[in-house]
């Protein structure tokens, strides 16, 4: 069960873990990179414990953000995704 | 056991002869950025006595306060420790790092601080002069400086400059601030309403702003944590704004909890509240969802009220006969200090709930559950514990893992507290 449903705009930019991150009850934080949220995963995990989050997004809005080396590995928009 | 307590009271007497008081901390819990004060990066499951140099020469310590992973000591002479994660500033030693060990926080040393609080990676400090300071993360706006920067130092909070600030306490990602003279301000995210300072959605504010329907009450203390908001009043009533508790909607205005009970304490976690009655009984907002201490037959025709708008309080049971002098919350779990002797009992009273509720019902145990007690995941206490109360300590809101899942640590100013905490260690132990 996920721990709780967490608005993207709710999560902060880590620069150092290149990743989203949301506090997880366990003092760690619950992390999503932008790679997952373009490949459509809503779920963000805490790596020092087993609880994750539903992350709430629009995909759309992570389809044009990429930097130039990821631009290749970007999955083309017609892609099947599962979005909630 | 028996043989623990003579352990104990040999202890016990030779302390009394070399000192008058004997203070003892112990912690356990999540300790992977230092917050356990062990020296060591680690986790730990079970209670940890700590010895440090360095607060045995600050004095004792009169309150504790719990962030997300640090640590914020307050002396009875006014000064501040901390120690823990300092990645956001939150320690105030004028740097981003962690500190394993106990470390002064120098620049407030000409202030005599008396309340002291810990968010998840903010702190706040209050002096006696009523003077307010604030650093780490500023990013919600929850320093309250009127920006959105962090510190890595303790800034007055010039906003308060001609108030006389009396206590703070410090959220996720918001502050709540009491003033001499009973109003609150709030500063910091707002999105759940735990500022209560405005009826629509308010992402966040960094200049303090009076919490709204409270003018008229008057103020004895305030909580905050995740993002519920709590205070309380002189005459015993306990108000609730932010995220709603046990699945009821945010409320972005305190709440006068309906209840026929005064109350004395307040606690927060993410998803429950824990509040104190002058009776010296437990009563809970929410948190079901980890499981309770207590019968759950009694408690499941409650859990499955229709759709209420509102979270009911009720009593914690299972803590009968007890007189329960102190409150605590973690996230997602709670403890209780109590001065009676049952201590022992009523942790295998306890367990043995637990266990009796893990076969005959699965659906108490959510995945989630499982999955905790599987890969050894861990908790922390959030909350404070506060001198004035000796304290014997035990989880009331969550799993028999005992050993998996609590950092916190304990106070204890008179022997036959040490007594306790030494069966307590022993029961730990032995489980
Ligand atoms: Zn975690």
């Amino acid at each position: 069960m996920s721990y709780d449903d967490v608005e993207i705009e709710d999560m902060e930019w880590n620069v150092e873990l290149q990743a989203y991150t949301y506090p997880c009850p366990c003092g760690d934080l619950f992390q999503i990179t932008k790679d997952e949220l373009r490949l459509g995963e809503e779920i963000a995990r805490c790596p020092s414990c087993s609880l994750y989050i539903t992350v709430v997004y629009n995909i759309e809005d992570f389809l044009g953000d990429s930097d130039q080396r990821n631009k290749k590995l970007e999955p083309p928009k017609q892609q099947p995704i599962a979005v909630a | 056991m028996t043989e623990q307590n003579e352990k104990g009271k040999e202890a016990i007497h030779e302390d009394e002869e070399e000192q008058p008081e004997v203070q003892k901390i112990w912690s356990w819990g999540a300790g992977t950025d230092g917050q356990l004060g062990t020296g060591r990066l680690e986790d730990e499951h079970l209670p940890q006595l700590l010895h440090f140099p360095s607060l045995a020469s600050a004095g004792p310590i009169f309150l504790l306060a719990c962030g997300g992973a640090h640590v914020i000591a307050l002396t009875s002479g006014g000064r501040v420790m901390t120690w823990g994660r300092g990645a956001s500033g939150q320690l105030g030693h004028g740097e981003m790092v962690n500190n394993l060990y106990p470390k002064a926080v120098t620049s407030l040393q000409n202030d005599f601080i008396i309340h002291v609080s810990a968010g998840w990676s903010h702190s706040g400090f209050v002096a006696d002069s009523g003077c307010l300071f604030t650093c780490g993360d500023g990013s919600f706006g929850q320093l309250g400086h009127g920006d959105y920067k962090s510190h890595c130092s303790p800034v007055r909070v010039s906003f308060f400059a001609n108030e006389h600030v009396e206590q703070i306490a410090c959220g996720m990602r918001h502050s709540l601030v009491l003033l001499k003279g009973c109003h609150i301000y709030a500063f910091g995210s707002g999105k759940r309403g735990q500022l209560g300072i405005s009826e629509g959605k308010i992402k966040s504010v960094s200049v303090p702003k009076v919490t709204q329907a409270l003018e008229e009450v008057k103020i004895a203390s305030i909580a905050a944590n995740g993002d519920h908001s709590a205070a309380l009043s002189f005459d015993g009533h306990l108000y609730t704004w932010g995220r709603g508790f046990g699945g009821t909607p945010d409320t972005h205005f305190p709440q006068c909890s309906s209840s026929s009970f005064l109350f004395t304490r307040a606690a927060l976690g993410w998803n429950h509240a824990l509040a104190l009655t002058d009776g010296a009984q437990v009563f809970m907002l929410g948190g079901s969802h980890h499981g309770f201490l207590g019968d759950l037959e009694k408690i499941r025709p409650a859990k499955q009220l229709p759709d209420s708008r509102e979270a009911i309080l009720e009593k914690v049971l299972g803590l009968d006969g007890t007189k329960v002098l102190h409150i605590a919350a973690g996230a997602e779990h709670s403890a209780v200090g109590h001065l009676d002797d049952l201590l022992p009992k009523k942790l295998s009273k306890w367990s043995a709930h637990s266990q009796k509720n893990d076969l005959q019902d699965s659906e108490f145990r959510s995945t989630k559950q499982r999955k905790y007690q599987g890969r050894g995941s861990r908790q922390r206490l959030l909350g404070s514990i506060s001198k004035s109360i000796p304290i014997a300590q035990y989880q009331l809101g969550e799993w028999p893992w005992l050993d998996e899942h609590t950092i916190g640590l304990v106070w204890l100013d008179n022997f036959d507290d040490t007594n306790s905490c030494l069966e307590f260690e022993a029961i730990l132990k032995k489980t």
